[in-house]
């Protein structure tokens, strides 16, 4: 741990930026204090080359290469959802941390070995949940913790997006559509607010708006350990010209009252007639700085890095739970 | 028990060239409101009030030009009489209803129909055998909103419907009335609220396959608070979450409808079209916020229904809820109650009916 004023050095290698989140994430980082870029990596040269200019770094056409530098203390992966555990064990064996883009894995087993690679080796291995770090999601835990409501009773909340395209709808690499991109964030959030489990799920899924062959529209119904009813819905319903990509919203139902989360309702609306657009824009997004600090942090002072990897890997488990669920029509009991 | 009836209702063409003539059974909140509604239409006549409490049958009586009665039977052997309002505890709703029919008289009776979808059919039965009208109450498909919706689901503009969202919240009701916490005579939320969407949700998108269903309404803290989510699966795919509570501070509803095309979302709160905002309060014993909310595109759904019925009564034209709608719209919250208790998914046969 530093006694002066100026941080220890934290020197990141971005592996892929498939995920556009990786965009965010290396943005945010820079704006740290004692953090620089060391190289970044993507398998597609020129991705990799205009995102090493953008963020005033190299490009580093071989991931090996990358993962063994000496000059490189940590990794940010963002790759399709099914390398992550590859990449995520490669730089955990040659001594990186990992800030690791959700969801964790595809496949339970997957998540479990991420895990233990890291642990095994001695790095952090951190589950990028940024939506834990708005503030207006910090506050919504402590409201809940210092009892405005009073007993909290029931849960219901949403993270509706548009749809993402591109590899995000190819099985092959992301595992799953809408319910594997849009149920981890909120099943982070809640088994952070009320430290539980979720123990059960009914899922109804399927692909009613996209012609794509992962499934575009979810609702799950769950349970957990504390006794909270909990629904979320994933969809991908937004249409494509909706002003932003989507939003997390969590109500909170208790004995005295409503707590209710809009996660990303602090924003501008802004009309532009030159492109014909209507958007919102935040005001601000310290969301992903404030998750990549959190990283830093863990690494210079070696404590626990949160969301941690056990945090991805149980959001993995309530995921694939869900598409259990809606294959055979009934709940499903998670075991952990 | 056969249900003949002692009298014959008037034909539409009779009805059509003189005023219909009400008895508004039951002068609670949805009685009065229902007669004071309709009452100086030309085309209606408030003949009878009827309440056990008979001050309160009075008091709405003087209000209406009506007479009134603590028996329901005194108002059913007058033949002027053409039609009943039954605003009664839904417990009460089947009696009432086979009563009135098997004196000769068109039923308008409140959501929902019964406590059970074989009381409902029993009053489908005597009505249809009686020969009289019945239409159900559920007001909410006289909303400007939703009739708009179900236009442009109508006409195709979304394409095929993914997802919907209905909301429906209301304060804890106990306090206010304590029969409508009785899970078992009333349903709770689920029967009080959540019945509105179900009906709505079937107009809109056509019969349910599936619903799985969590929420208070049998936990301890029934009676304090009481909320329910509902997840429905309908035959034609589409997934619905249906949320009631009455655990919130004021009444609000919302939907939103997601399809192949595009997006519709309605929310109470965004729709209230005029707002007043008081620096100085209206009366120190109002415990009511500053800032009122309304919406005056909304004249009366409740009126609305009515005339509907009335107009249907005086055209001969079948009415737009009909018994079938209102077992359809029960069975679903009673399954929804199940799903609640028994933590597992109920599911439906093509007639409607629970499947084994």
């Amino acid at each position: 741990m530093t006694t002066t004023g100026a941080p220890a050095l934290v020197r990141l290698g971005i592996v892929s930026f498939a995920h556009h989140h990786n965009y965010g994430f290396a943005a945010g980082a820079l704006t740290l204090p004692g953090v620089e870029i060391g190289t970044v990596w993507d398998e597609d040269p020129a991705i990799g080359t205009a995102a090493a200019d953008q963020f005033g770094t190299t490009f580093e056409p071989d991931l090996d290469n990358l993962l063994a530098r000496d000059d490189i203390d940590a990794v940010i992966i963002g790759s399709e959802n099914v390398h992550h555990a590859r990449h995520a064990i490669a730089a955990a064996n040659e001594g990186k941390h990992v800030l690791c883009e959700k969801p964790l894995a595809t496949t339970v087993a997957d998540a479990q070995a991420m895990v233990d690679a890291c642990e095994r080796n001695g790095v952090k291995l951190q589950t990028a949940f940024p939506v834990r770090f708005t503030p207006s999601t910090v506050a919504l835990r402590k409201a809940v913790r210092d009892g405005v409501i009073g007993t909290p009773l029931a849960v219901a909340a949403r993270n509706p997006g548009t749809c993402p395209h591109q590899w995000f709808v190819d099985p092959a690499l992301s595992g799953g559509g809408a319910v594997m991109d849009h149920t981890v964030h909120v099943v982070d959030v809640l088994r952070w607010i009320f430290d539980a489990e979720f123990t059960e799920v009914y899922a109804e899924i399927s692909t009613r708006i996209h012609d794509i062959p992962v499934d575009d529209t979810g609702l799950l119904m769950m349970k957990m350990s504390n006794g909270l009813p909990v629904s979320l819905d994933t969809s991908w319903s937004r249409p494509g010209n909706w002003p932003t990509w989507g939003g997390v919203t969590i109500d909170v139902i208790g004995e005295e009252g409503v707590l209710s989360l809009d996660a990303f309702a602090d924003v501008l609306e802004v009309a532009e007639t030159r492109n014909e657009t209507f958007t919102w824009r935040p005001t601000d997004s310290v969301g992903d700085s404030e998750m990549v600090r959190g990283f830093v942090d863990a690494i210079r002072n070696d404590t626990s890095a949160e969301p941690s990897g056990l945090d991805g890997l149980r959001t993995v488990q309530v995921t694939l739970a869900a598409y259990e669920s809606a294959r055979i029509q009934a709940p499903v009991a998670i075991a952990y | 028990m056969t249900t003949q009836a002692t009298h014959q209702p008037a034909p539409p063409a009779e009805l059509a060239a003189r005023p219909v003539r009400f008895a508004i059974v039951g002068a609670g909140g949805m009685g009065a409101t229902h007669a004071i509604g309709i009452k100086d239409d030309p085309n209606v006549e408030i003949a009878w009030t009827v309440d056990l409490d008979l001050p309160r049958a009075e008091q709405l009586a003087h209000k209406t030009g009506a007479k009134a009665t603590s028996s329901m039977e005194d108002a059913l052997a007058d033949p002027a009489v053409d039609a009943v309002v039954i605003a009664l505890p839904t417990s009460l709703h089947r009696n009432a209803t086979e009563a009135a029919a098997r004196a000769g008289k068109h039923v308008f009776c409140e959501k929902p129909i019964a406590r059970n979808a074989e009381d409902g059919l029993a009053m489908v039965a005597a009505c249809e055998q009686a020969g009289v009208t019945l239409m159900i109450g559920h007001v909410v498909r006289f909303f400007p909103e939703y009739q708009r919706i179900k236009e442009i689901l109508d006409s195709g503009e979304l394409g095929q419907i993914a997802t919907v969202r209905a909301l429906r919240t209301n304060p804890p009701v106990q306090e206010r009335s304590p029969w409508f916490a009785d899970v078992e005579k009333n349903g709770g939320v689920v029967l009080d609220l959540m019945v509105h969407d179900l009906d709505t949700l079937c107009w809109l998108l056509g019969d349910v396959e599936r619903l799985f269903a969590q929420g208070l309404t049998y936990t301890e803290a029934q009676p304090r608070r009481d909320y329910a989510m509902a997840s429905l699966r309908f035959r034609d795919g589409a997934i619905a979450h249906v949320e009631s509570s009455w655990a919130h501070s004021t009444h609000r509803t919302s939907i939103e409808i997601a399809g192949q095309y595009g997006l519709i979302d309605f929310s109470s709160d965004n729709a209230a079209s005029l707002t007043i905002e008081r620096t100085v309060a209206l009366s120190d014993k109002l415990d009511r916020p500053a800032r009122v909310y309304s919406r005056p595109a909304v004249v009366s759904p409740q009126q609305r229904e009515l005339r509907h019925f009335i107009d249907c009564l005086q055209s001969g034209e079948p009415v737009m809820i009909d018994g079938h709608a209102g077992v359809r719209a029960i069975t679903l919250a009673n399954s929804v109650l199940d799903s609640m208790r028994t933590g597992r998914p109920v599911f439906f046969n093509e007639d409607g009916s629970v499947a084994a």
